[in-house]
Formats: structure tokens, sequence, C-alpha cells
């Protein structure tokens, strides 16, 4: 059984190439990679081509950053920290960016058609939207479905008549990113992984990718994760690399760990709203400081205490959230 | 004051007041709730301390039927599985959804039309302004049974429209892709039809849908009149059927709202 190989962070992100088809573990703005999306800032990925079930803080990260080709995903927002993602509306908004709209479900069938081995997955979610109108298949419209990328299929979707039950149903295309980056509370040094609170879709992102990389709070021995082997998610084969990174889905949320920083997300947000202005928070946050630790300590241990969970209940039990 | 089941007098209510009270009187007891952040949570959660104890909330993050003792502030948040009876996944969830489990869901929207059709993903079309796109209200739309939309309208007549400039999520009438023909909706769905748009509540007023899945409106709040929730309207609205005015929160339903939901004044400011 191959072995997953612990490395640094940069190590690991050193190995996705421009151009490659990435999703990550996680929903909206809660245990996602933030690290990991620094650092492929940080080394200048180009035309990543993003396939996600929702998105948030961290793909607007990178499409600010100009990091990203293709995004096709269901949603792109930080929940109640910031209206929408305003990078990824202006790249839009001008022509900037090739994209593709999904809804939930077909994004999620996509990646678990993918984790399955299967070419496509039904649903009838959607149908009767301008999600699939045709004058909105924007890959089909860059001429893009001619076959030669492996990522992209020769249909956005299939109208079929199922022969069944005679009812039109949407067959949605597999996709099997090139790379699934996910930060998870713990991992085993065999890799074995474990994750508290809500899994999201990550079984079926992970599947679906060729090689994942698994950020952790914390590395473990094996035989501490296969005392309660239900409670584990993967098994370590699926797994290419591991980092340990405490921390490492600051400003995004993590079940038992900490709250999301919401503050800092709306400060993002607000600053975001032109690209001049994701410059300068880039220039601060991602450029002028060298790795995460530095990071950390720009951020300083008093925010952090602030917005640790109390593990009786999962969450901070003692942040100010509202206006009493 | 009144005794707690007496209704709230002007002045003595928020307009967010009422808008999360009306919601919430859409849950009948015993049903299954898809709920988004914001508004719909404190609906969900006014609904099961009053006419709906049994009813159960479902989170499409993949919480299921949680006892929340703090209001979530979003639908990941690890507040909403607590003491919940499953806290797994969208698959589950979703899966459900598709299969006709969900008899109520609350949406919100940018811009909703005639025919329940809602758009959240570009507001003048896809050269237009930008938003946040589907996420779930698309799936949620199309296949519960009844949703409910809550939706700003009070001077943004340009919310409530004939026709959406791009449709996110499926209402009563929509086109059948490829061939561009606006249908009724059951004609597209087929043996997946589970329902359609219920109501949409707004700040001016309550809206129902008609035989023909087109909008009317119901009742108006008050401070309002049928006229005037017709004026804010981008569109003729039928106002033939308005019964009249909304009741207003109950003292009940306030205190519940402000010192037990959501003492913290995250969205009851």
């Amino acid at each position: 059984m191959a072995r997953p190989k612990v490395v640094g962070l940069s190590e690991a992100i050193g190995q996705i190439n421009d151009g490659d088809m990435l999703t990550f573990g996680g929903f909206t703005v809660w245990r996602r990679p933030m690290a990991a999306i620094y650092e492929l800032i940080r080394q200048k990925k180009r035309n990543l081509h993003l396939v996600e079930v929702n998105g948030g803080t961290h793909d607007d990260m990178l499409v600010g950053a100009g990091c990203v080709g293709i995004w096709e995903s269901s949603w792109c927002g930080h929940e109640l920290y910031g209206k929408f993602g305003s990078n990824l509306a202006r790249r839009i908004e001008k022509g900037e960016i090739l994209y593709e709209d999904w809804a939930h479900i077909h994004v999620l069938n996509r990646l678990t058609a993918g984790s399955r081995g299967l070419p496509f997955l039904p649903t009838y979610a959607a149908m009767g939207s301008d999600i699939l109108n045709p004058e909105n298949d924007n890959l089909g419209k860059a001429g893009l479905r001619d076959g030669s990328n492996p990522h992209i299929g020769k249909y956005k979707y299939v109208m079929y008549k199922e022969p069944f039950t005679d009812s039109e149903i949407v067959l949605i295309p597999a996709a099997n990113p090139d790379w699934c980056i996910t930060h998870v509370q713990t991992v085993g040094a065999e890799g074995t992984v474990r994750v508290d609170g809500l899994k999201f879709s990550d079984q079926e992102v992970i599947k679906a990718s060729k090689h994942n990389i698994i950020i952790a709070e914390k590395i473990v021995p094996e035989e501490y994760l296969r005392r309660e082997p239900t409670r584990n998610m993967l098994p370590g084969y699926l797994v290419d690399y591991i980092v340990e990174l405490p921390w490492g889905a600051h400003p995004t949320g993590l079940f038992d760990v900490h709250e999301p920083d919401g503050e800092f997300i709306s400060n993002f947000f607000k600053a975001t709203r032109t690209q001049e202005g994701f410059d300068q928070w880039a220039e601060e946050w991602i450029f002028g400081v060298k790795d995460h630790q530095e990071y950390l300590n720009k951020l300083g241990i008093n925010r952090l205490e602030s917005l640790k969970a109390n593990p009786a209940l999962g969450y901070s039990s003692t942040m100010k959230r509202g206006s009493r | 004051m009144d005794s707690k089941k007496g209704y709230a007098k002007p002045g003595e209510f928020k307009p967010m007041d009422l808008l999360a009270c009306a919601a919430a009187r859409e849950v009948k007891d015993g049903e299954i709730v898809f709920a988004g952040t914001g508004l719909p949570m404190l609906a969900i959660m006014v609904a099961q301390h009053t006419q709906a104890p049994t009813a159960v909330c479902i989170y499409e993050s993949g919480s299921i039927d949680g006892r929340p003792i703090d209001l979530p502030t979003s639908v990941a948040d690890a507040r909403c599985s607590y003491q919940a009876a499953v806290a797994d996944g969208l698959t589950d969830v979703f899966a459900q959804l598709q299969s006709g489990r969900v008899d109520l869901a609350y949406l919100g929207g940018a811009e909703v039309d005639l025919y329940g059709n809602v758009n959240c993903t570009f507001m003048g079309g896809p050269t237009g302004k930008r938003l946040t796109g589907s996420g779930g209200n698309s799936d949620i739309h199309s296949l519960a049974k009844r949703s409910v939309l809550i939706m700003p309208q009070f001077g943004q007549k340009r919310r409530f429209v004939e026709r959406v400039s791009y449709i996110t999520s499926p209402g009563w009438k929509i086109p059948h892709w490829p061939d561009k023909e606006w249908v009724p909706k059951k004609d597209v769905y087929g043996p997946a039809f589970n329902g359609g748009p219920a109501a949409v509540i707004s700040d001016m007023g309550v809206y129902r849908f008609d035989e023909n899945g087109e909008m009317y409106l119901d009742t108006y709040h008050p401070g309002f009149s049928a006229e005037q929730c017709r004026e804010n309207c981008s569109f003729d609205l039928n106002i033939s059927r308005c019964k009249g005015e909304t009741l207003t929160p109950t003292y009940e339903e306030l205190d519940l709202l402000y010192k037990v939901i959501d003492p913290e004044g995250i969205i009851m400011k």
C-alpha cells in the first residue's frame, strides 16, 4: 500500500501545475484549506480550472489573484460576511474569466459520478432554469467542448427521456479533478482521515480526484484513529500528501476547533470591491508574509484565542456576535 | 401588555418582526422544512416554538433536526448540528429533497416574477450585475413541495417583475429546454413534480399563486394598502383576491424572537 508523504505546505502545493483542475473540501466559509489557497497565490499558479460543489472566500481569493482560468460551481459568496464574491463578479462582468453556472445537485453529481467511476449521474434539479439554457453553455460557446481537454465534457448536460418511467431527466457529466485539497481536524501517520462535524461533500470530491492533499490540525499515531474506525472518513491510500498545519483553515471555521473569523472575511469583502483593493489586501496578507507561521504571528494570539471553540459545544461560547 | 397570545399593535413591532412571523405561520406541525441563513432560520424556530413543535429542520450542508441553543449564522455553522439527529452531508439531504421528502422550503432572491421564478445569479441577465449564483436555491425551489420566498419589496419594484432577467430557480411556468417553449412546471417535471412556490412574503404583503401559477396579493401588512402593494410591482398585480391585513406578530412570537431565539441580537438587532 502506498503511504502518503508528510511534507511542508510549499512542497505539497509545488506539485500542482498551471492548468490543473482543482476542487476543495469544505462548505462555503467552513473548513476550507486557506493556507493552501495563500500558497497557491504565492506560487503564482495560473489558468487553474476550478470545479466546486460551492465556492466561498477561498475561490474568490484565487480568482482575484488571477490564478483561475475556468470557474465552475453553484455559488460564490461569504455567507453573512459579504453579499457575493466580488472578485469573481468583477471578472465575470468584464468577461475576464470563463465560467459555468450549476445548481448544487449538478456539481455534486459531477463529482459523485467521478468518485464512482461513472460517466454521468442524472437529476431532476433545476429543470427549466437558465442554468440549463443552451445559450448559457459558456465553455461550449468558447469552443472548448471539442474533446481536446479531458476535463471538459462534449456537452454541458444532456436532456434524456429515461426508459423506466418515461420522464425527462438531466444527465450531468462526471468530473475528475487533478487535485483536491482538504483541511481536516485529524490525520493518522499512515493517512487515515477523520473529520469531526459535518462531512459536507468531502468524500465525493476527494474520491473523484486523482491526487489528494490533506492539511490537518494535527497528525496522530494511526493506532489512535483505528481504535474507533467508524469515526473515520477515508483510508490513507487515497491521500498523496499530508501537511500538518494548525489554524490552516483561518479565516474559515473549523468544527470543534475555531469559529470563522467573520471580521476578517468581511474586511476582505470590503477591500475586494476593486482589483486595486484586492491587490493591496493580497500584498498585506499573502505576499507580505513569507509563510503560514508569519501569517499567524500577524494575526496575533489574542485574535486566534477569541475564535477558539468550546469543545462541549463545538463552537465558541464567549465570542461577541450580535448587538446585545 | 395584552396576553401573550394577543396581537401586537402597529408601532410595537418592526417590519422584520412581521416578516419572520408571517413566514413562521407557513409551517404546519410535523413538516420537513429546508431553511437557509438569516430570516428563514428565525421563521422555522418560531414555528417550532408555537404551532409546529414536531416540524423538522434540515440545513443543506447536511444537519438534520438540530436543536440549536444559540442562533446559527450560516447553514454549516456548528450551532446547526447541536443535538442534531444526523449531521452528515450534502448527498444525504439533497437526495431526500429529490425524492420528495421536503414539505416546505424557505428561500430568498434578488428578483421574483409573476410565476414565482427566482433570480439570484445575474441582475439584468448574463451581461448584468453578477450575484452569488444558485447555491441550493434552484434545487430546493424546483424539488420542494412548497417554497416560501422572503423578499424585500418596498421602494424596489424592480425586484417584483413580470419575467425575471435570469431564471436561477424555476417557478410555476418555465421554459422547456432546448426548445424554449414556455410550459407549466408539471409538464417539464413529469413524475418528479413535487409542487412549487406557495407564497412570497415581503416587507409589504403576503402573495400566493392561483390555479394558473400566477401571483396574487393575499394580505397586505399594516401600514400599507393593496394598491401600494401593486404599485411596488413592475407588473399588473392581481389584488382582487386580497383578504385584508396580514395578522401582526403576537406578543409571544416577539418574545421568542428577541429573548429566546436571538437574544444576542444577531439578526433581530
